[in-house]
């Protein structure tokens, strides 16, 4: 269909509104744009931070001292509790990762220095045996997390 | 417009038009109560990779090379997406990849997930993600490649990140580094909406903070959308409502509308760090900036450096992804600027066309 220069087709009802829509939003678009980009729309955006600040820091509190009390008696852990050790899981974790690397550089120079002759293969054996162990004991201690365990995937994975 | 302008009335066209909007809204409205239902999914991520590492929330995937082992070029790639968003967005579709584009010249593709931040991790913040994080994503990486040098792509505050890495660490192996949109300098107040609205004084991050330990999501999308109200609230939903009869326009926008809705909570440290020490103090360009006790220095960057910015990007405006240019200490530095907004400059429809291609050849020259 061939439309007239202007946009403007009174054969295509249709056609004509969506491009009054358009233009129209186009210039919402701008002239909102613009407006959040003001002092006064900040001042705004601030407000209305502290609002929600306002309202959800006593009920968060309140919620707060309600868990802890309701969790101590039926003898569970508090929030707090479960992030504290969570946070100490992290820190072995971490010291895992170190440790796994550390060996990894020790497996690697060992075979290193086999191949170039600077220890006797039995001993160079024996040794990687040793780090063997050390290694499956370190896989097991990994695997005792779940959140540490390698698995492939082959989609995104959603937490 | 006048009267004159106008064509005639046609009853027999009018009713041909009519007719065609029918039918097509006929067609649409299977597709929208499937969408509206949910019954129409699409699925992201989809290039076959495996976890090679994992550390707290964190994951580092190694993509299956596609190009025989002769083929492939010797330094890998490290991608490192924000921390508010899935970094899926390397990897959006088949066909729409940037990781799956980067597999066909025959690099070795390593991606990393920093993952959805619990309670646990609110008190992490950019020297963590930066020299605690990274280097050991990269230590894995250098495990499974076998190789010392690494090439690493940052986008948005990935590139920050990024950055700071390769500032603190840079006899590490980096030999090249791009960056995608990186927000850096934040000298000009007026320069950006965000600066505006988070240089107030208005606004408590203090207390959001406190309250809350990470930043919602919800927070973190709010405020991204709220820079451009209307695309974001109704231009968006009518460019869907417009190609409901177009099942690959349909697929593109769910897979794009996936993972823009997909966000991530923002780790309470690292968002205040983030607003107080980078939007409101400046510190990184103005060499303030103190991590691991010294200064982070962007002069002691010297990896190649390709500095890519978006002409049409209004989450990071150009003014604060250009002057790292000047600052860092690379012989071999080159900034392009492409067509294209924040995002879209790598999942757009121009983006294996403009950007990819420009990305890959940098890169190959320098990959060898």
């Amino acid at each position: 269909m061939t439309q007239p220069p202007n946009g403007f087709d009174p054969n295509d009802p249709i056609g004509t509104w969506r491009a009054w829509r358009d233009a129209s939003l186009d210039a919402w678009a701008k002239s909102l744009t613009a407006m959040v980009n003001t002092e006064t729309f900040s001042q705004a955006i601030g407000a209305q931070l502290d609002a929600l600040l306002a309202v959800s820091g006593p009920v968060q509190q309140a919620v707060q001292q309600y868990m802890e009390r309701y969790l101590a008696q039926a003898q569970l852990p508090s929030r707090n509790e479960v992030v504290t050790l969570a946070s100490r899981l992290t820190n072995i974790e971490f010291r895992l990762d170190d440790m796994q690397a550390q060996l990894d550089e020790l497996t690697s120079l060992l075979r290193q220095l086999a191949a170039n002759g600077g220890l006797a293969p039995t001993d160079a054996s024996l040794i990687g045996s040793r780090l063997s162990a050390i290694e499956e004991q370190l896989t097991a201690l990994a695997a005792a997390r779940p959140a540490a365990r390698n698995r492939k995937t082959t989609s995104e994975d959603k937490e | 417009m006048t009267s004159s302008d106008a064509a005639p009335i046609d009853l027999e066209r009018m009713t041909e038009q009519l007719l065609k909007e029918i039918e097509r809204a006929t067609k649409s409205s299977d597709m929208a109560a499937r969408i509206a239902t949910n019954r129409i999914r699409v699925a992201v991520g989809q290039t076959p990779k495996e976890q090679i590492w994992a550390l707290n929330k964190m994951r580092l995937y190694h993509y299956y090379p596609m190009v025989p082992p002769e083929q492939r070029k010797p330094v890998p790639l490290l991608l490192v997406f924000a921390l508010i968003n899935r970094p899926y967005i390397f990897d959006l579709r088949p066909g729409n990849s940037f990781v799956e584009y980067m597999l066909r010249h025959g690099y070795e593709v390593y991606l990393l997930d920093w993952g959805t931040p619990g309670p646990e991790d609110a008190n992490y913040d950019f020297e963590d993600f930066s020299l605690k994080f990274l280097p050991r994503a990269i230590r894995a990486m250098k495990r499974h490649s076998g190789k010392q040098e690494f090439s690493m792509l940052g986008w948005c505050i990935g590139a920050t990140i990024v950055t700071i890495y390769a500032a603190m660490r840079p006899d590490d192996g980096l030999r090249n580094l791009i960056l995608l949109t990186a927000p850096i300098d934040f000298s000009d107040k007026e320069g950006s909406t965000f600066s505006r609205w988070l240089n107030t004084e208005y606004y408590n991050v203090d207390e959001l903070v406190r309250q809350f330990g990470n930043v919602p999501a919800a927070v973190i999308e709010y405020g991204n959308k709220m820079l451009k109200p209307v695309e974001n609230y109704i231009g968006t939903y009518l460019k869907l409502w417009d190609n409901l009869d177009n099942p690959a326009v349909v697929e593109a926008w769910l897979a794009m509308n996936t993972w823009v809705t997909d966000n991530v909570d923002f780790p309470g440290a690292a968002f205040r760090q983030w607003v107080v020490e980078f939007f409101r103090e400046n510190r990184l360009m103005e060499n303030k900036l103190m991590m691991e006790g010294r200064v982070v220095d962007l002069a002691n960057i010297k990896a190649n450096l390709l500095n890519v910015i978006a002409d049409k990007d209004h989450i990071v405006p150009n003014c604060q992804s250009r002057s790292i240019m000047d600052r860092v200490s690379s012989k071999d530095k080159k900034l392009i600027e492409l067509k294209g907004g924040h995002i879209g400059i790598m999942v757009g429809s121009g983006a294996s066309k403009r950007a990819w291609p420009q990305i890959e050849a940098w890169l190959s020259e320098r990959s060898n």
